[in-house]
Parts: structure tokens; sequence; C-alpha cells
């Protein structure tokens, strides 16, 4: 033994901190303000301890040969195996495939064997020295929750921006019938920010405009609030008070929300705008009926004709040729306005519809003058009529059954209310007209139209040299403009 | 016999209150003296918990530390003294003659 100096010697002084650093003491002392302090070592570590069993991550440490030295709770539950089995396991052994071993301070995913499965985990290791040796300090975090919560989160985007993007009306509302979330197009309707209030304050509905069967808007708002939260129901058609969509129609429905237990968390209520779908089908009725008036009518009309035709037919080759141009006639009028989709038609475009036949194969034989005329749905057809007449007459008896012979159709408007349609029918170089031939005309079926149907007046004169006609009758829907009368020939 | 167990070992040892290796340190040491040093030995147990300030006088850092006042000069052994041999080598007693020799 080598005599040792007293006091305190270098050696032992070394000797000390040697013995501090391999652990062979569990307490040092310390100098403190108010003089020396005894500090025990296992107390210091002691919080770092508790945070190490606390913590939701796995952590351990291993040596250099890869053998586990220490783990924590977390890491047992993580892997399913005890603590005292681990400990001494490789660290490979932990995964199914290769090990993280070093991951340099950052995360690197992997997966952990556990009972039979496989958990995707975020492994993060650093280098540590403990007691001397080098060894490594590894933390294991499981992605699975990750994984769920960034699913969730997902999901949540997701849904919102289904919320945010969709072009009906959509609430979500609390059990209690506060609005949690609420659409683009919802906040749009309420002209104000929906989250917070109820859905009665954000949208009340219109008791007075409301269909008469609806008993929602007669319920009380806070109860209104309540069984939109709780009951479900389907498409009431409801109004709102809304300033901005006082005069629209809505299809309000209300649909339980729950949770992953299946309990109720709330619900989605929707108000789809349905508007123009009942304005359609108010249009769609109404054309029904007016198809089915416009039938009843041409029906009446050909009855009519035939038995005017009947009459006055001496034979029934002559019955047939009159009927059957008649009703040619209409057919043309009809094409004429479903071609304008029954708004009307320019009387010059009129003229030559019903006419083109006596125009072929020279125009030149009737002659057309006067300022662009509407002539509105309604009066087409009667108008036609008579114009027919007037034509078949000029080709069997009149100016168009010889080659020379001609028609001048003018007309002008009368200013008044409504204004006034004069149209004469002229007849040159015809054969000279005889009495007989005007007692076989068509008079009573002009006239019936003229004077009936568009409740004008004619003047038909039997004139030796050839039949002139005035006819007379109010345009009610006015005279049009020429653009009018141009949109009317464009539609056609 | 030698100079020093004529003596008598005047041993001194720090410990703080019952840390593991404190308790330990009190149990060896007891159980080596009377192995070794029957008769021959005192052991003060100075408890640095109670009185931190009694640090100083033996320039104590490190708890456990054994001080060996007696014989001189002074010795201090750090740590548990569960290894006896070396504690034996560090407080210069011969386990051969000592162990048997004082038992009688």
């Amino acid at each position: 033994m080598s005599s040792v100096p007293p006091q305190v010697p270098s050696n032992d002084a070394e000797e000390t901190i040697e013995a501090i650093h391999q652990g062979r003491v569990d307490a040092i002392v310390v100098q403190g303000p108010d003089g020396p302090r005894v500090v025990v070592l296992d107390e210091l570590a002691e919080p770092y301890r508790i945070l190490v069993e606390r913590m939701s991550d796995g952590a351990l440490t291993f040596d250099a040969a890869g053998t586990i030295l220490f783990t924590n709770g977390r890491l047992a539950e993580l892997t399913g195996r005890s603590r005292e089995e681990l400990v001494g396991r490789t660290f490979s052994s932990l995964f199914a495939g290769s090990a993280p071993l070093d991951t340099h301070n950052s995360s690197v995913e992997a997966e952990l064997t556990s009972s039979g499965d496989r958990v995707p985990v975020a492994v993060w290791t650093t280098g540590i020295t403990i007691g001397g040796l080098t060894a490594t300090l590894a933390t294991i975090t499981d992605l699975t929750i990750h994984r769920r919560a960034e699913e969730i989160a997902d999901a949540e985007r997701f849904a919102r921006s289904i919320l945010e993007q969709a072009t009906d009306a959509i609430v979500v509302l609390a059990p209690n019938g506060h609005i949690m979330h609420a659409s683009w197009m919802a906040e749009e309707i309420a002209e104000r920010p929906l989250v917070g209030r109820t859905f009665s304050e954000a949208f009340p509905l219109d008791g007075q405009m409301s269909a008469p069967q609806n008993m929602l808007s007669r319920v009380a708002p806070e109860n209104l609030d309540k069984l939109l939260a709780t009951k479900p129901f389907h498409g009431v058609e409801v109004r709102l008070s809304n300033a901005k969509v006082a005069k629209r129609s809505y299809l309000l429905s209300a649909g339980p929300l729950v949770n992953d237990a299946k309990q109720p968390v709330g619900s989605i209520v929707t108000l789809i705008d349905i508007t123009d779908r009942k304005r359609a089908e108010e249009q769609q009725n109404v054309l029904v009926a007016e198809l089915n008036h416009r039938v009843k009518n041409i029906l009446a009309i050909v009855q009519s004709v035939a038995s005017q035709t009947a009459r006055r037919s001496s034979s029934l080759g002559a019955f047939t040729s009159t009927f059957s141009g008649r009703v040619k006639a209409l057919a043309v009028a009809h094409d004429i306005l479903t071609q304008t989709r029954w708004i009307g038609i320019g009387l010059s475009e009129l003229l030559q519809a019903v006419l083109a036949p006596y125009r072929y194969p020279d125009e030149h034989r009737v002659v057309l003058a006067g300022p662009p005329v509407m002539v509105p749905a309604r009066m087409v057809l009667p108008l036609s009529m008579a114009v027919h007449e007037l034509a078949t007459n000029a080709s069997k008896y009149g100016s168009l059954s010889n080659p020379q012979g001609i028609v001048r159709i003018e007309w002008s408007v009368k200013d008044g209310d409504p204004h006034w349609l004069a149209m004469s029918w002229h007849e040159e170089g015809g054969p000279a007209v005889t009495v007989e031939e005007a007692e076989g005309f068509g008079t009573t079926l002009i006239r019936r139209v003229i004077e009936y149907d568009l409740k004008g007046k004619v003047d038909l004169h039997f004139a030796a040299a050839g039949i002139r006609g005035e006819l007379c009758f109010p345009l009610r829907d006015g005279a049009l403009s020429a653009e009018q009368v141009g949109e009317a020939i464009r539609v056609s | 016999m030698t100079d020093h167990e004529q003596e008598g070992y005047n041993l001194r040892l720090y410990v703080a209150g019952q840390t593991p290796k404190s308790v330990a340190a009190v149990t060896n040491l007891k159980k080596l003296c009377e192995q070794h040093l029957a008769g021959r030995y005192t052991i003060e147990v100075i408890d640095l918990m109670k009185d931190p300030a009694l640090a100083q006088r033996d320039q104590i850092v490190a708890i456990p530390t054994l001080i060996r006042q007696l014989p001189e000069p002074l010795k201090r052994i750090i740590g548990d003294l569960s290894n006896a041999e070396k504690v034996l080598v560090g407080l210069d007693i011969e386990p051969s003659i000592a162990g048997i020799g004082t038992k009688s």
C-alpha cells in the first residue's frame, strides 16, 4: 500500500469523481447558499422516471449489441410483452421488418410486431452514455392513433368542404337547436354568420305564405328548434321570412346525426330551393290545360267548318275539295303557331305562308304591301281561314282563275286603343264577277271569323272588275315595332 | 500483531439517511469489522442528512464515504463497501491473519 498524504489528496478527488460516475454513490454533498446540502441522486432522476412511465410513447434503451436494458410500461403495452420479457431481447426482434437502429435524431417509420399483429410506429433514436457504456435511447410512437386522427381530420375537412360547397342551404344543429356548422348558401340566405344561432332565429318560417297544410309554421320557434334537432322528417314545403328569399319556396328536411356509439349528437337540416321546380310544374300544368283547350277548340272549328261546308256544297266532290282546302289552311295556321311557339307572326309572313300555293310559280300575282305588323297568336287561325277563303275563291272564280289576274293585298295600322288593322283585298284582271258567284262564296265563313272571332268588320264588294274586300279588326295586343316582328320571325 | 492493530481502528462513516447505498455501507462495514477487527475498532456513523455541515470536516463530496482516522495516515473509501476485499486493502487490514486470529 502506498502511503497517502493527509488532507485531501488529488487522487482522492479523482476517486470521488470516478465513484460518482460509476454509480457507486447515491448521494452527494453540494454547496448551497446556506452551506453544504445533501442531494440524493435517485431523487434527481425521479421526475424523469415518472415522465418516462407516464409518456404515451414507448421508450427503451439498448446497448451496443442491441440488447434491451430498460423499457417503460407503454412499450410493454405496445408490444404485448411484459417488461421482464423485453429486457434482454434484442431491439431488432421487436420489428416486423428491418429495425431502425440509428435514426440520427429524426423519426423513421417501421412496423412493430404486437401479439401477431403489425403496428405502424415512428421510431426515434439517439446515442447516450450510461455508466461509461455506449447505448441508444429510443422512443416508439404508435402511429395508428395518429393515422386515425389524420383520417378523422381528413374526414372532417372533407365533410366541411361538402358543407361549404353545397348549393343548398345546409346547417348542422346541436341537440339544443343551435347551429354548429352552416353551408355557404345557408349564410347567403340568412345574410349573416349563423354559428351559435338557433334555426328559427336564422330562418324564421313565413306562416302566412306557407302551404295551409303545413303545420310547421304554426309551431312555436323554440319547439321548432327542438323538433328539428331531434326528430327526422322529410320534405316539408316552407317559405322563409328572410328578406332575400321572401318569394321562394323551400323543402325543409331534417335527419339525425349520430356518433360512433349511435347516440344522437344533433341533426342535419337542409333547405332545398324548389321555387324553379314549382314554377316549372305550374307552367307544365298551364301548358297541359292550354293544350287541352286548344285541341277542343280546333275540333270545334273543324266541326263548324265541316258543317258549313256541307251546307254550301252542291255535291260530295265539291264538299271534299272545299273541306280539304279549309282543313289544310287550318294546318298551315297551326304550323305557323307551332313554329313561332305561339308567340305570333308578322302579317306579311303569315300571308306568304297561307298564300304560298297561289303565288306559285309566279309570286307577283299576289302583291303584298304594308308596314311590319305583329299578328298575335290567337288571331293567326281566324285570319288564316279568312285569307284562305278569299284566295280559294280567287283561284276558282276571281283574278287567280286566269293567267293574267292579280290580287293586291295592302294593309295599314290605325292608331287607337287598341290599334286597328285595316287590310284590303283587291282583285284585278280576272273574269267578270257574276252574282251567282257571290252566292257560292264563303262569305259566311269570312264574316264569321272576322266579326265573331276577331271582333272586326268586313266589307265585300262583288264589282264586275274584281272582288274588293275591306277587312278591319282590332289588334288587341297592339301593333308591334319592326324589331319585335323581326324577333318573332327569327323565332320561327 | 502490527502497530495498527495495537492502536485500534477509528473509523468514521458518512451516510445520507436511509439511501440504499448508505444502508448497505453501514451493514457491510459492521460485518467486515466484526470479522476482521473484532474488539479493536470504533465506528462513528455520521448522517449528513441531519447535519450537512459535518461534511466539511473531512471534505466529503460523495456519500457513502468511509474515513479511516486512525491509524494514520487518513484514508478514504467511497462506495457501499460491498467489495470486502477492496475495503480490506484500502484499510490496510490483512484478511488472512485478522479474519481468524481476532475471533478467539
